[in-house]
């Protein structure tokens, strides 16, 4: 069942479509976001695992993204990191293996990927520390919090 | 390389544009939303506009979550590829050119005001239609106004002008001044003078109470207006502080506010011990109205102890009003007995984008960190010197001059006590 689902977002992410240009990697943000940027985690690296058939569920480089459209965006063939990463993500999800997402303190919903999480924090390191106790919020439960309080 | 410029070094607008929206008049008819997607992706779209509408059926509210454009975007920082930007005329933008949609503006920003559009994937966030919103236009409760905040500052501007008017009176033209006055059957005296002269006469003279009583009274009636409108030294502070370029800080065993009733009470002690008025002979407003006049344009080394008190501006703004004032502990203590406050209101306050009023704030005693909360923080009088500078810059109306039982801060219904 999770071959089957595995190849499903594959294809639908046209990962066999890949020529490997490498322009997905020139576009993503991920470079500037972390100082430990390597091949395995890139968009070009991931798909390269993907097509070798690696285990990339269990593989703890799938949670650096922060699924943006960049890659997808300038590639010649139309294949989709982001889907192939998003896909790989749910199947994490429902096969319970370690993720590493920030869960919502007020909604328990896996919002955000960790590591983009402490890059924010890293870029706004001077604010107080009351300021950034928003980040523990999904976006949702922040306006509604927000409305909560205003209106 | 040019190094990367932190968001204080940037040029900041003086009026920054944004749009206010009243809660009270929205009924959530999202015609807001319509016309933006309709300006955001050429058709009638809501789920791709700026602005989104959220209801609380419960309660039977809505809420308008719009972008604030702060005056210190938390987004322009988290945004990785820089794609975020504020403009000279103060609209925050995102360069859609450099904009990979990661959505990392929306976990920075407090109240998640950039939107992801669930259809084409993008972000979406108001740039106030480049100084036309449509959506203001449209609003047919007129319940999103478009402002600039507020043109003129008149409390500034006769701030000024008090101060001045009463320095060149006390220090140049009246002639013994402020720290006792007599002409004829006024007299007036400084309070903290007073009670050194009981304490090293051992006499208590009615006069001098007498005339100390005109500056309790004021201080009774409005707080401690002396200090931020009539004080000639706090004058001399205030241009001082225009000209510093940057402050140093404070030393931390330094910061008691608590300093300026333990030095009242050594003046009086002092006064008490050596059988004069141990204070006022070094007193910075006192050596001020005594500099100019018939003794003579400077008294030499005694003059001295007004630019060495002004020096301690460098450290924080009015820090010697602060920290060590002895008159104004006389005024503070008199203040807890004050008719009017200070309040700001967090509902009305924009919080996160702004906290201009703490900036502002002379004696430091507004609370920003508390305040982007959501907490009305609350403002001691006794501390306060009614400059009114936070009343006056307030673009939101929070910051409001009240009498001392009245209980509603703005923005709550005057029904619910808080």
């Amino acid at each position: 069942m999770n071959a089957d689902k595995l190849d499903d977002i594959k294809r639908s992410a046209n990962v066999y479509g890949c020529v490997e240009c490498g322009r997905c990697v020139a576009a993503c943000p991920m470079v500037d976001m972390y100082v430990n940027f390597s091949i395995e985690m890139s968009p070009r690296g991931v798909i390269k695992k993907a097509l070798m058939g690696d285990d990339l569920v269990r593989d703890g480089n799938i949670w650096y993204c922060t699924e943006c459209n960049a890659g997808t965006d300038v590639c010649p063939q139309g294949v989709s990191c982001r889907d192939l990463i998003r896909g790989l993500r749910q199947i994490a999800v429902e096969e319970d293996v370690s993720t590493n997402f920030n869960y919502c303190a007020s909604c328990h919903n896996p919002f955000v990927p960790l590591p983009a999480e402490t890059f924010v924090r890293k870029r706004l390191k001077s604010e107080p520390e009351n300021v950034l106790d928003v980040l523990n919020l999904c976006p949702a439960c922040r306006r509604e919090n927000y409305m909560m309080r205003n209106a | 390389m040019k190094e990367k410029e932190t968001l204080s070094d940037r040029i900041m607008p003086r009026r920054h544009p944004f749009i206010l929206f009243d809660p009270e008049k929205c009924t959530g008819c999202t015609t807001c939303e319509m016309v933006c997607s309709q300006r955001n992706v050429l058709k009638v779209a809501p789920l791709s506009a700026s602005v989104a509408i959220l209801r609380d059926e419960e309660k039977g509210k809505n809420f308008a979550v719009l972008c604030q454009h702060c005056r210190k975007p938390l987004c322009i920082e988290a945004c990785p590829t820089r794609a975020i930007d504020k403009g000279e005329d103060g609209i925050v933008r995102i360069d859609k050119l450099f904009c990979v949609e990661c959505g990392l503006c929306i976990m920075a920003c407090p109240e998640a005001a950039p939107l992801r559009d669930h259809k084409t994937k993008g972000i979406n966030k108001c740039d106030l239609c480049d100084g036309d919103p449509l959506c203001v236009k449209y609003c047919p409760e007129k319940a999103l106004t478009f402002t600039r905040g507020k043109g003129f500052r008149w409390i500034k501007g006769l701030r000024w002008t008090v101060q001045l008017v009463s320095f060149l009176l006390l220090v140049m033209i009246l002639v013994g001044t402020f720290c006792s006055f007599t002409a004829g059957g006024i007299s007036l005296a400084c309070p903290t003078g007073v009670l050194q002269n009981i304490a090293s006469s051992r006499t208590i003279v009615l006069v001098g109470i007498a005339s100390a009583f005109v500056l309790l009274v004021l201080t009774v009636l409005a707080g401690r207006l002396f200090c931020g409108w009539i004080c000639p030294f706090g004058f001399i502070l205030d241009l001082v502080d225009k000209v510093i370029p940057k402050r140093l800080g404070w030393p931390k065993f330094l910061e008691n506010r608590m300093t300026k009733y333990g030095v009242l009470a050594g003046a009086v002690g002092g006064s008490y011990a050596l059988g004069f008025q141990a204070f006022c002979t070094v007193c910075p407003i006192g050596t001020l109205c005594r500099s100019y006049g018939v003794q003579g344009f400077f008294k030499g080394a005694e003059l001295a102890i007004v630019p060495a008190l002004a020096g301690l501006e460098i450290g924080r703004r009015r820090a010697w009003c602060r920290y060590f004032c002895p008159v104004g502990a006389v005024l503070g203590i008199v203040a807890t007995l004050r008719l009017v406050k200070i309040v700001i209101g967090a509902k009305k306050c924009k919080k996160f984008s702004c906290v201009q009023c703490a900036e502002v704030c002379p004696v430091g005693i507004i609370d920003g960190n508390l305040l982007r909360e959501g907490v009305s923080p609350n403002i001691p009088m006794t501390e306060c010197i009614m400059c009114m500078r936070c009343v006056d810059r307030c673009p939101y109306d929070a910051a409001k001059i009240r009498f001392r039982w009245q209980k509603g801060v703005p923005g709550v219904p005057k029904d619910t006590t808080l």
